[in-house]
């Protein structure tokens, strides 16, 4: 092997942006977009409410078919999280960006968020529909799986302090748990065919009048899910902004 | 104009919030020896994790030689001896030499071990040895790819008066040889005797810069006294 | 090239010198093999056939983790992996060395520990020593391909070894799930699976291209 030579990486902080609160340009733009997508969000959410209140019963399953509404939307945000704090933290690596490293967080956090209402909505609605709490069905297998991953990849940040160092080991980690969901996914099919999950929700077994506040749902969570990472993405852009501010006035600490 | 060995311009290291260095810019030539002396905390140890490459500048450039940083360059000691208690002397540096890709690592170790003294105890296992030998070890592990230049991260610390003595004449020759190195260190004393140029480092910025005849041991002390004043 | 190989000599030698590593972690994973006698429900044949398979895998990730974790800590003491990081050249390598290293320790260990499980319970591994040889390796090459990597990074957080277990053990889920059934059906006397041995051969891939390339990043401060 013939030694290489390998050019400093550097990190580009954004801490020049005094006049935009530490904003990046990137992130100026989140921001103003945000905005929008706040309001639409309130909208939307009061008329996917009502849509659910007033959707027929389902007459098998009684009112925890509600849940329904609720459950599969929640996967696009919980999937979606990890695939933004991979990309976000691909960037980081390879262009030395922290904004990209802020988005990984906010990814990661909602990301997780998303997971876990997905976690708690299942069990209640299978305890109401297949009779058990828990069944191994492999989507849900998975996603306790991968809910654990984004766990680590939260204690990994927590437990290395601030700095460049946590951000590289954080975007490494996020990349083997963006790949370990088809890793998984391959696992199951190949050794464990126990699947309850309906193949196709959208088509088919939702019944007459449940079809529009399941569309609803999608793109009421799939609002809140953008809303959120914008919103976690600022205050964090924000939170080390003012932590820098204070360093500076107080140069001994 | 040939380029200096190391050029610093404006280098800035920030962990999270806290920035340790701010706007360092130094220039250190073939053969130039600088120390660079400093309270505990001030950022010194950073700055040689910088240039070792062990740290990357949060902003700033480095160049060793006109071109981009390059690790062969360099060698360094820093707070630790970088030694594997259980191989012996020579294995150490035999191991050193291996990963540095030194051809015929074995006659290297062997030249570097009669060089600094340590012949007699190549056999002994490195985790057995006194601070001193232990630190000589150290001193030609850094130098087993013929770095040049040197870093030294306070390399007296721990050592007795014999072993203190020893190792700046140690570095004296390894100075009168024509070895280029830069010296961390917070006593005064040595900074100016083993140098030839001396930068006060305050709150992760050179706060003062002496050398050629100013740098004596009662001027350095007197205005690094004075800086520290002003710092407080 | 030449880094790795350094580094695998350095990594057996010391070992060879110290023997701690490979003592901890045998004296743990047999222990593990006595403790499943407590926790078994009875010693009959179809029991034994079913569970040991699980039981051997659950004992071989616990040594694993026991002996990554310690490699990483031997380079903390003076400093030793910056020493590794001064070396010219891409970091992968330094990775490589310490992968191989493990590999082969961990190895040593499975083996013994194989041994004691067929003494302890029975099992005949005469038959399909080989087999079995096969599909350990291809898992284990996965174990310490991603668990260097991950070791190298938790030991150097304010939770040390404590992180190691939690960050490894969700990304070896699928390697688990390829190992148990390869072994399964081994030890049944069918051959080894298709589908453990693809499954296996593209997690291997995976994790020593990320763990070779994540290498490169995870060195400096």
């Amino acid at each position: 092997m013939t030694p290489m030579t390998k050019p400093f990486s550097q990190t580009k902080d954004d801490s020049a942006h005094t006049t935009n609160g530490g904003l990046s340009p990137l992130e100026q733009q989140a921001t103003r977009w945000r905005q929008p997508f706040g309001w639409l969000l309130v909208v939307i959410t009061l008329v996917y409410a009502w849509a659910v209140f007033q959707a027929p019963l389902d007459h098998t399953q009684g009112v925890i078919q509600k849940i329904l509404y609720v459950h599969p939307p929640l996967a696009y945000g919980a999937y979606l999280g990890f695939v933004i704090t991979a990309i976000g933290g691909l960037l980081y690596l390879w262009r030395g960006r922290e904004d990209c490293d802020r988005l990984a967080i906010s990814g990661a956090e909602v990301g997780v968020l998303f997971c876990t209402l997905m976690l708690v909505t299942g069990p209640i609605w299978a305890r109401g529909t297949w009779g058990r709490w828990w069944s191994w069905d492999p989507r849900l297998t998975v996603t306790l799986l991968l809910w654990f991953v984004y766990l680590a990849y939260l204690l990994l940040r927590s437990f290395s302090g601030p700095g460049p160092r946590t951000a590289r080991f954080a975007a490494i980690y996020g990349v083997i748990g963006l790949v370990l969901i088809p890793l998984n996914y391959y696992v199951i099919e190949i050794f464990d065919n126990r699947s309850m999950h309906p193949d196709n929700l959208e088509r088919g077994s939702l019944g007459d009048g449940m079809g529009w506040p399941f569309l609803l749902g999608n793109l009421c969570l799939g609002f809140a899910f953008i809303y959120l990472v914008l919103l976690r993405w600022e205050v964090e852009a924000r939170r080390v902004f003012q932590q820098r501010q204070e360093a500076l006035e107080e140069p001994d600490t | 104009m040939t380029s200096p060995l190391l050029r610093l311009k404006d280098i800035e290291k920030a962990y999270g919030p806290i920035t340790a260095l701010r706007n360092i810019s130094l220039d250190l030539d073939h053969g130039e020896t600088i120390s660079l002396l400093g309270p505990n905390g001030a950022g010194k140890s950073t700055l040689l994790r910088i240039v070792a490459g062990l740290a990357a500048p949060t902003r700033g450039t480095l160049e060793i030689q006109g071109t981009a940083h390059d690790r062969r360059a360099i060698g360094y000691l820093g707070h630790a001896t970088l030694l594997y208690p259980e191989l012996t002397a020579r294995e150490n540096l035999i191991f050193a030499a291996r990963l540095h890709g030194v051809p015929k690592p074995a006659r290297r170790a062997d030249q570097l071990l009669e060089e600094e003294d340590l012949s007699p105890v190549a056999q002994r296992r490195a985790g057995g040895f006194s601070r001193g030998m232990a630190q000589r070890l150290a001193i030609a592990r850094a130098r087993v790819h013929k770095p040049s230049l040197l870093l030294l991260d306070e390399p007296f610390t721990g050592l007795d008066v014999p072993a203190i003595s020893r190792l700046s004449q140690r570095l004296i020759e390894l100075r009168n040889a024509g070895q280029s190195w830069l010296l961390v260190t917070h006593e005064v004393e040595r900074a100016a005797m083993l140098a030839d140029t001396a930068l006060i480092v305050l709150r992760g910025q050179v706060a003062e810069r002496l050398t050629g005849g100013e740098l004596t041991p009662q001027n350095l002390s007197e205005i690094y006294a004075k800086a520290l004043d002003l710092q407080s | 090239m030449n880094i790795a190989l350094a580094i695998l000599w350095k990594d057996l030698v010391t070992e060879w010198r110290a023997r701690e590593r490979v003592i901890a972690m045998l004296l743990f994973s047999i222990l593990t093999a006595v403790i499943f006698y407590f926790a078994l429900p009875d010693q009959r044949p179809e029991t034994l056939r079913t569970l040991t398979p699980g039981l051997l895998w659950t004992a071989y990730l616990f040594a694993a983790i026991l002996g990554l974790n310690r490699s990483f800590a031997l380079e903390l003491e003076n400093e030793a992996l910056s020493g590794l990081a001064l070396a010219p050249g891409g970091r992968g390598w330094i990775f490589l060395g310490k992968a191989a290293a493990n590999f082969i320790l961990l190895s040593l260990v499975q083996a013994l520990t194989a041994l004691a499980f067929a003494l302890f319970y029975g099992v005949d591994f005469s038959s399909s020593a080989l087999n079995l040889a096969a599909v350990i390796m291809l898992a284990t090459l996965g174990i310490c391909s991603v668990g260097t990597l991950l070791a190298a990074m938790a030991v150097r957080t304010r939770l040390r070894e404590v992180l190691l277990p939690i960050l490894l053990l969700p990304a070896l889920v699928p390697v688990l799930s390829g190992a148990v059934h390869g072994t399964l059906s081994v030890m049944a006397g069918e051959g080894i699976p298709f589908s453990s041995v693809q499954l296996l051969i593209v997690i291997d891939g995976i994790y020593l291209v990320i763990s070779f390339l994540g290498f490169e990043y995870i060195l400096d401060e």
